[in-house]
């Protein structure tokens, strides 16, 4: 090692003063593959561009807007030399979008809470966000409203439902029903057997009832009213003869096989008659045989012993009605006599199909849930008052905001549009207009 | 190049981008009815932000290709490049508020993220290996000269094998015994070093054959040897620099052409955005 040495000479002729101009590898594949990756990249979008599916799309559409989904200008219309916007025009080209509340002071663009290029969903589900931006603060045109006015989520400042807030209306229904005796476990049955009711014995899901919420705005009373109506409801009522006449039938004579059917007086009366009458005609015997008083009704003198047709039939049919209108109406029907011997008048049921008229609930999608577990009011029930509707800490119990729990989103209940107010759009368009 | 405490204002200023920046979004999240997105106001003013960092990111390429300019040090250019660099990121995720969308976005997304964490990789080696450099190559030359200086190197010992300038000391046997066993152990390691899995490659087997050699050869022919032993240890130093090199480098081959094609792309990304 003695013999080498390091002098400046000796290092200066190492250097080869041209190596600046000689290529190396690192250096070349990167200029190389600086080109390449972004000639790649170009070709690409040139490509997506000719094939009708540009890259540059800010992500899916809506399942609903997939059929103009390639068809950019069918939302974003020229607004510059070079710039495109989406108005709400464009939007009302297609669909109709009633005002929210005539009273409101901020209406929105369609954009702002239905946006798009996010995916397949559905883009009626708008954010909480889209809603609390006025509901959290809520302010009308002329200062006055019945609603709240600081709602910013389902569990933060949203009111109880009016059906059941304190002080709250009783149930108009008009039909006696205490839930509690028909829950007991020692109900005698149709066949006389003891019998255990379940919720669903009486209340039934209206299979044929729409999937999608009906158009119910929170706005007007009487809009809301006549777009309950247009849809059936999703738990049908109870009705006499589909739930009650197994175990409640009208018989009225142990003659007649077939009871008294379930209509108003008037109807009940001609039925009975029109039974007594074919049935003395068919056993003129019976005719001179004095009426036996009915034990269960309260004790009355016997009347003398018929003298004819026309005398058995109005007998039995006084007895008959007696113990229709005085035990069996009456144990469910509030029933009133406009004159003293006259038939009685039998309130309608008035029974209540829909609690939240600002809100839809979808009793299928909750069908896990046992039925007292939200409506545990129920069970102890007495009175038709009772209102059973769940108060909202129930709804709370699963909807809420914390990570694992169900959906809480205003969507989920409420519908923005008052769609009582709809009309029609012009139905012009051709398929293959929508299909460019 | 190492982080150290020169690197201060630009971490610290790095900082309070990304404060600002993660306070804005936090508020522009939650103010925003229909969620954050890119085509809304502080969107875009994010998504420019974003853009004119990467611009500037990407303008560290270009400075180097003018180093006589007065721009600035290139050092000072270098730590903007990485705390500017770390910002960039989040104002770009802030931009699109976190989500991919279309498949422009997200290819800009995926090359991003490749570019991001291949330059942190780049900063991490950068700050280890030069020191390491310098230790353990401490006759290190400038990297294109390599080979220029390992064919120095070969013609230096084939001169000394050679010409064996020991006067008639040495047996001419002995002299021929010499040449051969430097031409079947030491001139092919000196040819292909890099190919070359025999002793000399190694620090600790190069002694040992070394010191064989001086052992079956006559005392006069030891200061050659000894000049020998010093060629491959330099040879084994430039093998070591090329790795190190290469190891300081060829994560720039994904990271460079990913830039300008992220640069590109995204410039075209906007442009179309502006459109739509």
């Amino acid at each position: 090692m003695a013999g080498r040495t390091r002098s400046t000479k000796k290092l200066s002729q190492r250097i080869d003063r041209r190596y600046f101009k000689k290529s190396f590898p690192i250096p070349h594949w990167r200029r190389v593959l600086s080109v390449a990756l972004t000639a790649v990249g170009l070709v690409w979008i040139g490509w997506t561009v000719l094939a009708g599916k540009p890259a540059y799309n800010a992500g899916p559409v809506a399942h609903a807007h997939k059929l103009v989904g390639n068809d950019c200008k069918s939302c974003h219309e020229q607004s510059s030399l070079w710039g495109t916007k989406t108005s709400d025009k464009a939007c009302l080209t297609c669909h109709d979008a009633p005002v929210h509340q005539a009273a409101q002071t901020f209406t929105p663009e369609c954009t702002e809470c239905h946006v798009e290029h996010q995916g397949s969903f559905k883009l009626a589900a708008t954010p909480n966000a889209t809603c609390t931006q006025c509901h959290s603060d809520l302010k009308m045109k002329d200062g006055k409203t019945n609603f709240a006015v600081n709602v910013k989520s389902f569990s933060d400042g949203h009111p109880e439902f009016a059906a059941v807030k304190a002080g709250h209306a009783p149930d108009p229904g008009t039909i006696k029903l205490n839930h509690q005796i028909h829950l007991k476990k020692d109900l005698r049955g149709a066949d006389g057997k003891p019998v255990q009711l379940l919720c669903e014995d009486c209340h039934h899901s209206n299979l044929a009832a729409p999937r999608v919420r009906p158009a119910v705005s929170n706005v007007d009373a009487a809009a809301m009213t006549s777009n309950i109506r247009s849809v059936s409801p999703e738990m049908t009522p109870a009705t006499f003869e589909r739930d009650c006449k197994s175990c409640h039938p009208l018989e009225f004579d142990k003659r007649f096989k077939d009871p008294a059917p379930h209509k108003d007086a008037k109807e009940v009366d001609a039925y009975v008659r029109e039974q007594y009458t074919t049935y003395i005609a068919q056993h003129p015997n019976e005719i001179h045989e004095q009426l036996r008083l009915n034990q269960d009704l309260p004790a009355r003198p016997v009347p003398a012993a018929p003298r004819n047709a026309a005398e058995w039939v109005n007998q039995r049919t006084e007895e008959a009605e007696r113990l229709l209108w005085q035990k069996d109406c009456k144990e469910c029907h509030q029933l009133t006599y406009p004159a003293p011997m006259a038939a009685p008048e039998i309130p309608k049921a008035n029974t209540t199909t829909r609690w939240m008229n600002n809100a839809w609930f979808d009793h299928k999608a909750h069908q896990l849930v046992a039925c007292a577990e939200c409506h545990t009011d129920a069970p102890k029930s007495q009175k038709t008052e009772d209102v059973l509707l769940p108060n909202i800490a129930t709804c709370q119990k699963c909807h809420n905001d914390s990570a694992n729990a169900a959906a809480a989103n205003c969507s989920e209940c409420h519908v923005y549009h008052d769609w009582s107010k709809a009309k029609p759009v012009k139905s012009t368009a051709t398929i293959s207009e929508l299909k460019r | 190049m190492r982080i150290d405490r020169t690197h201060k204002p630009w971490a610290m200023t790095a900082a309070v981008l990304l404060i600002v920046g993660l306070f804005g979004y936090v508020w522009y999240a939650a103010s925003q009815p229909g969620g954050p997105r890119g085509g809304t106001a502080v969107g875009l003013t994010f998504g420019i932000i974003g853009y004119a960092f990467m611009l500037f990111e990407g303008l560290l390429g270009a400075r180097k290709k003018v180093p006589v300019w007065r721009l600035g040090r290139a050092q000072s250019w270098m730590r903007g490049h990485l705390w500017i660099g770390l910002v960039t990121l989040p104002l770009i995720l802030f931009h699109a508020g976190f989500a991919f969308r279309g498949p422009l976005t997200l290819v800009l997304m995926i090359l991003f993220f490749i570019v991001y964490f291949s330059g942190i990789f780049g900063a991490v080696l950068q700050h280890y290996l030069p020191k390491m450099l310098t230790s353990r190559v401490p006759l290190e030359t400038i990297y294109e000269e390599i080979p220029h200086v390992r064919q120095q190197l070969r013609d230096e010992a084939e001169e000394l094998v050679t010409t064996l300038a020991v006067g008639d000391d040495v047996e001419p046997v002995d002299k021929t015994r010499f040449r051969e066993a430097c031409k079947s152990t030491i001139l092919p390691f000196l040819e292909a070093p890099e190919a070359t899995k025999g002793a000399l490659a190694s620090e600790h087997e190069s002694v040992i054959v070394f010191d064989s050699l001086r052992r079956s050869m006559p005392a006069p022919l030891h200061p050659i040897l000894g000049d020998l032993q010093g060629i491959c240890e330099e040879e084994r130093q430039l093998i070591r620099q090329r790795r190190m090199y290469h190891w300081l480098h060829v994560w720039l081959l994904v990271h460079v052409p990913l830039s300008i094609a992220l640069l590109v792309l995204g410039g075209v990304h906007a442009i179309l955005a502006l459109r739509f």
